[in-house]
């Protein structure tokens, strides 16, 4: 073989290369593509594979097949009470129909605002329908369905396919943060002062309590006491009583002078009748 | 000279061909591809497809757990891990409309990696925003007092099935392993508050021990003060009974000498009496005569006079 000979092959193999890449395509499995003649839409791929076009006429536009995320900027929206929030939404959101979507918005970048335009305006729509407290909680779920499926709606004749529309945060606005924070403070205090008074009212209750129980011992021992002592009493009396019934008239002398005998100091009064100093006086 | 051209090209084409040798790690799949369409799953070690443009390969890993930060990020600095949090992510409203801070982890791995590699792009921006909707949602469904306390465990859980069955319909091949919820307190600028309901707490636990230390010091001692109550009764009604018996028994005594000799006895205890008195008194005046004239006598003078 020549030199020549071997150049021509190389040459050929190269125009071959050539020839082959710009008749054929690769598309990826996560692509999908829209062949363009001169402007013109021919053909539409969605399958991935080895596919054929008309070398150095046709272009072939790529396009994700995959779900692609769109965070939408926060906005303020007003709520049916007449509340604001900021709300902070995302779009999950694929090329279904290439061929409309290559039309009417050409590319991804030109698609974004058109689906920030679409969601927003059905975010502010169906949300300013409801109250603070149901966009914030359970109800929210189903506005969000709602959002979705009329974005999904007027999003379809682009070509797009809205999987899912969710909203990150729904909080207040800054400004009404302050607020929020005085009313959270005012209330844990007064949740505070109501525990210490509570505090206060068992610590009462336990001390009247006590001293209740302190009070009603000592009174219960004395009357006890007196019971006692009325007994020992009785006893006595009646010990007396039985004396005294052995010879009255004794008994109430023998006493009267066992008083006389404990009377001490003081000045003695004497009536001259006293029987014991009739010595005395007669003198 | 032609020999060094075919050698050029056969190390050309060799090396084009090697192009064709990849390796896949131990957490690793690969998923092979023939014209850009997906034909296989590849495990780990070390393979061959045929160069570009026949077959390519994307590697996804599955069994790593992956984890997303919400609230608050860590920060690798040499070998310290320090936390920041980040306040536009943590705060979020409660169904009080009382605002709380709330840090979670999502622990996540590909559980479907052909549906992870084809299906979705930016996946890991698909779980934060997904947690964070859910998260949020179940934080606004309770109370303050429940997020901090009881609900914490709760909201974890829902929020991971929630999410796990959201993630589903995007049909993405993600399994969630766990959401763990981190630090959920009171924000910051009403923290004091929030202690002060504590320490509330605190007191009210003191002022009931303090009034307990009283009752416990009151009772016994009023029980101790009934007793000597008693006892003190009980020994004067003793000492009643006592003393009366004794009197009896004396009194006895007495009245059997007297009956021996009345009049005599009688006439000696009344004397006995009297001078037991005078004795005892220091100024004894004895009346003499009528009602009409009192003559006063000084039974002191009396005697002095007589003991003379």
């Amino acid at each position: 073989m020549k030199v020549w000979v071997l150049s021509l092959l190389i040459v050929l193999i190269v125009i071959g290369v050539i020839l082959a890449s710009s008749a054929f395509y690769v598309l990826d499995q996560t692509q999908q593509a829209v062949v363009l003649r001169f402007g013109k839409i021919v053909a539409v791929e969605t399958e991935p594979g080895v596919h054929f076009k008309q070398p150095f006429v046709d272009n072939v536009v790529r396009f994700d097949k995959r779900i692609l995320l769109y965070d939408i900027e926060p906005e303020k929206i007003i709520a049916a009470d007449k509340k604001t929030l900021v709300i902070d939404t995302y779009v999950l959101w694929k090329i279904k129909d290439p061929e409309a979507f290559i039309r009417s918005l050409k590319n991804v970048n030109l698609a974004l605002p058109r689906i920030d335009d679409v969601v927003y305006s059905h975010v502010r729509n169906i949300f300013a329908k409801a109250n603070f407290d149901e966009i914030i909680s359970e109800k929210r779920e189903d506005l969000l369905k709602k959002v979705t499926e009329l974005s999904r709606e007027d999003l379809k004749e682009f070509g797009i396919e809205v999987v899912d529309v969710r909203v990150k945060h729904a909080d207040l606005p800054e400004e009404n943060e302050a607020a929020v924070y005085e009313r959270m403070r005012a209330e844990r205090y007064s949740i505070a002062a109501q525990i210490r008074a509570e505090g206060e009212k068992e610590a009462r209750k336990i001390r009247a309590e006590a001293d209740k129980t302190a009070k009603v011992l000592i009174a219960e021992a004395q009357s006890k006491a007196e019971q006692i002592k009325g007994t020992g009493e009785a006893s006595a009396v009646k010990i007396y009583a039985e004396i005294f019934s052995k010879d009255k008239d004794f008994y109430e002398f023998w006493r009267t002078m066992e008083v006389y005998k404990s009377i001490e100091g003081g000045i003695l009064l004497v009536g001259d009748e006293l029987d014991a100093l009739r010595y005395l006086i007669s003198k | 000279m032609r020999k060094y051209v075919w050698i050029i090209i056969g190390v050309i084409l060799a090396v084009y061909f090697l192009t064709g040798v990849y390796q896949v790690g131990p957490s690793e799949v690969a998923l092979l591809k023939t014209f850009g369409k997906f034909t296989a799953v590849v495990p780990s070690g070390i393979h061959y497809h045929l160069p570009y443009p026949f077959q390519s390969h994307v590697k996804v890993d599955v069994t790593t757990v992956r984890k997303i930060e919400i609230g608050f990020r860590s920060v690798q600095r040499g070998d310290r891990i320090s936390y920041e949090s980040v306040p536009g992510e943590s705060i979020m409203i409660t169904g009080d409309n009382n605002l709380v801070s709330v840090e979670a982890v999502v622990q996540y791995r590909v559980k479907d990696p052909v549906a992870y590699a084809f299906n979705i792009t930016e996946a890991d921006s698909i779980v934060r925003f997904t947690t964070e909707s859910v998260l949020r949602e179940k934080v606004a469904m309770r109370n303050i007092d429940d997020v901090l306390t009881v609900g914490r465990d709760e909201i974890g859980l829902e929020t991971a099935k929630m999410l796990q069955k959201i993630l589903d319909s995007y049909d993405c091949g993600i399994k969630i392993e766990n959401v763990y919820l981190q630090e959920v307190v009171p924000p910051e600028p009403v923290v004091n508050a929030f202690d002060d309901v504590n320490n509330a707490r605190q007191n009210k636990e003191r002022l009931i021990n303090e009034a307990r230390k009283y009752a416990n010091d009151i009772v016994p001692k009023a029980q101790g003060q009934a007793q000597e109550i008693l006892r003190q009764a009980e020994a004067y009604a003793q000492e009643v009974y006592l003393k009366a018996l004794g009197e009896a028994k004396r009194f006895d005594e007495i009245l059997e000498e007297y009956t021996k000799a009345p009049d005599i006895t009688r006439k000696r205890m009344l004397l006995d009496a009297l001078q037991s008195i005078l004795e005892k008194v220091q100024n004894k005046i004895i009346f003499v005569g009528n009602a009409g004239s009192l003559n006063v006598l000084n039974i002191s003078d009396i005697l002095k006079e007589m003991g003379k």
